[in-house]
């Protein structure tokens, strides 16, 4: 019986996937039977693997994913290298399940979990899950900032039309107006024109008390 | 067998090897499991968890062992689960630990933090505040139980004073240090995860700072007879500790079983919760071999959960959900001779908890009861 091909937007293998070969890897776990399960396994799915014990200060620059072996009694302070921002997704290798570990987990803000013994089954679908969500997550942040921005400029618009429609005895739509016309002949956005308004009302009403 | 003869939890340990090989010679008086006596394989693992992951392996894989009777610290424990799930051969593990695991591979006959940890707390803050100075050796064990232990104390509004961390292989030096920190800041209790040698170095440096037990106790989930023993029973009078057993506990099966173990290993030698639970694991063990195909790993998974024993402590069960075990938490207060006076008892025993996250501290209170002061 003919199956239908699952749906797959661009027809391609995703390029997540495709581009694992390249990824390059940092492994703070220590060097011991879970410790080269996982080395293993990570350089048969190609990977470009760093392996380090204890966890160093430092993240070489093009790391794309940390695995990271969670030690309650080692993470008293935290490696400098989690401040980083973008942070490559961490995926934390646990041996124990209670709270204190899993705390630690949630500090790292880890993208995904390896169970201790390690397993080799497993660590592939670990390690795209939590490219995938990270990435999905930055564009998220991504966006969100641009609907910041767009959002605060919308603000200063209505603030600069208000300004405008007091001090000239004008229509919303005239002040619109005016605003664009100014940023056409300055070459600006309407942000920066909307700006220059508030500011020089605040610097006229301060003059006028 | 796997109890460590050296390294730094070797006193425990081998009070737990005497209590499992005290139960095989009962078994086998008694005519073993249908006729055949109980054979013992036994290795020193050293206190070191490499050594108990290339031991288990050894026992497992070359010499046909099915059943390891073994483990203290939990970082032994963790090392060898990888060998029973490879091999699909059983731990029977007799020590206390911090709770959150189940292996299917795996029966728990010590105390999970629902049976020890939430009496001690009650205990403590009701008798002498809520002030508590934390210090503990650093693995696993300590840091968990100090966060139920937080918790705890937080919940009657207390305070930790201090929470502090020492390797496995501290110095007397570093304890007097602390001592003196203790002796600074004057907490309402010192709550003490120290295992193995540095117990002995804790209380010793304790007692040289002329700090009071009555009015300043330490607190303890693993200071048991044995710990008391190897120290030196006078710097440990009046500290407190709360377990399932204590050798001093006035029962018929206990009195018979201490009687027994002192006859064949000697009248200086004293028991504790560990030994307790590894006498008598061995005990519901070989009942579970009795009942069933003593050579089938998948017959004893069925037959031991839900089994029941006359233990020492009381009667004692198997959970049939978790693994863990049905156990009767106590209080004991350290006396001049190196035993415990029972100070506090549950009513019955209590059902193990191991993912139990928020403990309260109502659970106890219901079972309270003031035996003698």
């Amino acid at each position: 019986m003919a199956t239908a091909a699952p749906p797959r937007p661009d027809g391609a293998t995703p390029a997540l996937l495709r581009d694992l070969r390249s990824l390059q890897v940092v492994v703070f776990h220590p060097d011991d039977a879970d410790g080269q399960e996982l080395l293993g396994q990570l350089r048969r799915i190609g990977c470009q693997v760093k392996a380090f014990w204890p966890p160093q200060e430092r993240l070489p620059e093009d790391t794309g994913l940390v695995f990271f072996a969670v030690r309650p009694e080692a993470l008293a302070e935290e490696p400098a290298w989690l401040k980083r921002d973008p942070l490559p997704p961490v995926i934390a290798v646990v041996n124990y399940e209670n709270p204190i570990t899993i705390e630690a987990v949630l500090r790292l803000n880890a993208a995904g979990i390896v169970a201790s013994p390690v397993k080799s089954f497993g660590i592939l679908s670990a390690t795209v899950v939590a490219l995938s969500q990270s990435l999905r997550a930055r564009e998220r942040e991504r966006y969100v900032t641009r609907l910041e921005q767009r959002l605060a400029g919308l603000r200063k618009l209505a603030k600069a039309k208000t300004v405008l429609m007091h001090s000239r005895g004008i229509g919303e739509e005239q002040a619109y107006q005016l605003i664009r016309s100014q940023a056409m002949a300055k070459r600006v956005t309407t942000e920066e024109i909307a700006d220059a308004i508030i500011k020089a009302n605040d610097i006229l009403s301060f003059e006028g008390k | 067998m796997l109890f460590s003869e050296t390294g730094v939890t070797a006193a425990i340990e081998r009070s737990e090897r005497l209590a499992t090989q005290l139960a095989v010679e009962e078994i086998n008086a008694s005519g073993g499991i249908g006729g055949r006596p109980l054979e013992l394989v036994s290795h020193d693992p050293q206190s070191s968890p490499a050594a108990y992951r290339t031991l288990a392996e050894s026992l497992v894989a070359d010499d046909g062992v099915k059943v390891i009777l073994g483990c203290y610290m939990s970082s032994t424990r963790k090392a060898v689960l990888p060998v029973l799930e490879r091999w699909n051969a059983l731990l029977l593990y007799p020590t206390l630990y911090e709770g959150f695991e189940y292996s299917r591979h795996v029966f728990y006959t010590g105390a999970a933090p629902n049976q020890n940890s939430v009496q001690l707390a009650e205990h403590m803050t009701r008798s002498f505040g809520s002030r508590v100075f934390m210090v503990g050796s650093d693995y696993v064990y300590p840091h968990e139980s100090n966060r139920i232990m937080s918790d705890l104390v937080f919940e009657r509004g207390g305070e930790k004073v201090a929470e502090i961390y020492l390797p496995l292989e501290a110095k007397p030096e570093d304890f007097r240090a602390i001592v003196k920190r203790i002796k600074t800041q004057q907490p309402d209790f010192i709550f003490s995860t120290v295992v193995g040698e540095g117990t002995a170095m804790l209380y010793r440096a304790y007692a040289e700072a002329g700090l009071d037990p009555a009015r300043m106790p330490i607190a303890s989930l693993t200071t048991t007879e044995a710990e008391i023993n190897s120290m030196g029973a006078q710097f440990a009078v009046g500290h407190l500790t709360s377990a399932p057993y204590f050798q001093s506990l006035d029962t018929p099966a206990n009195r018979r079983c201490v009687a027994s173990f002192k006859a064949r290993y000697g009248d200086d030698k004293v028991t504790n919760q560990c030994w307790e639970a590894a006498y008598f694991q061995v005990h519901l063990l070989a009942d579970a071999m009795r009942r069933t195909d003593p050579d089938d790993v998948e017959a004893l998974l069925r037959a031991l959960p839900g089994s029941e024993f006359g233990a020492p402590q009381g009667r004692v069960r198997v959970d049939e959900h978790n693994h863990h075990t049905w156990l009767k938490p106590r209080i004991g207060r350290a006396r001049e001779d190196g035993q415990f006076d029972i100070i506090e008892e549950a009513r019955s025993w209590v059902r193990p908890d191991p993912y139990l996250v928020s403990h309260t501290l109502e659970d106890w209170s219901v079972r309270v009861k003031l035996e003698s002061a």
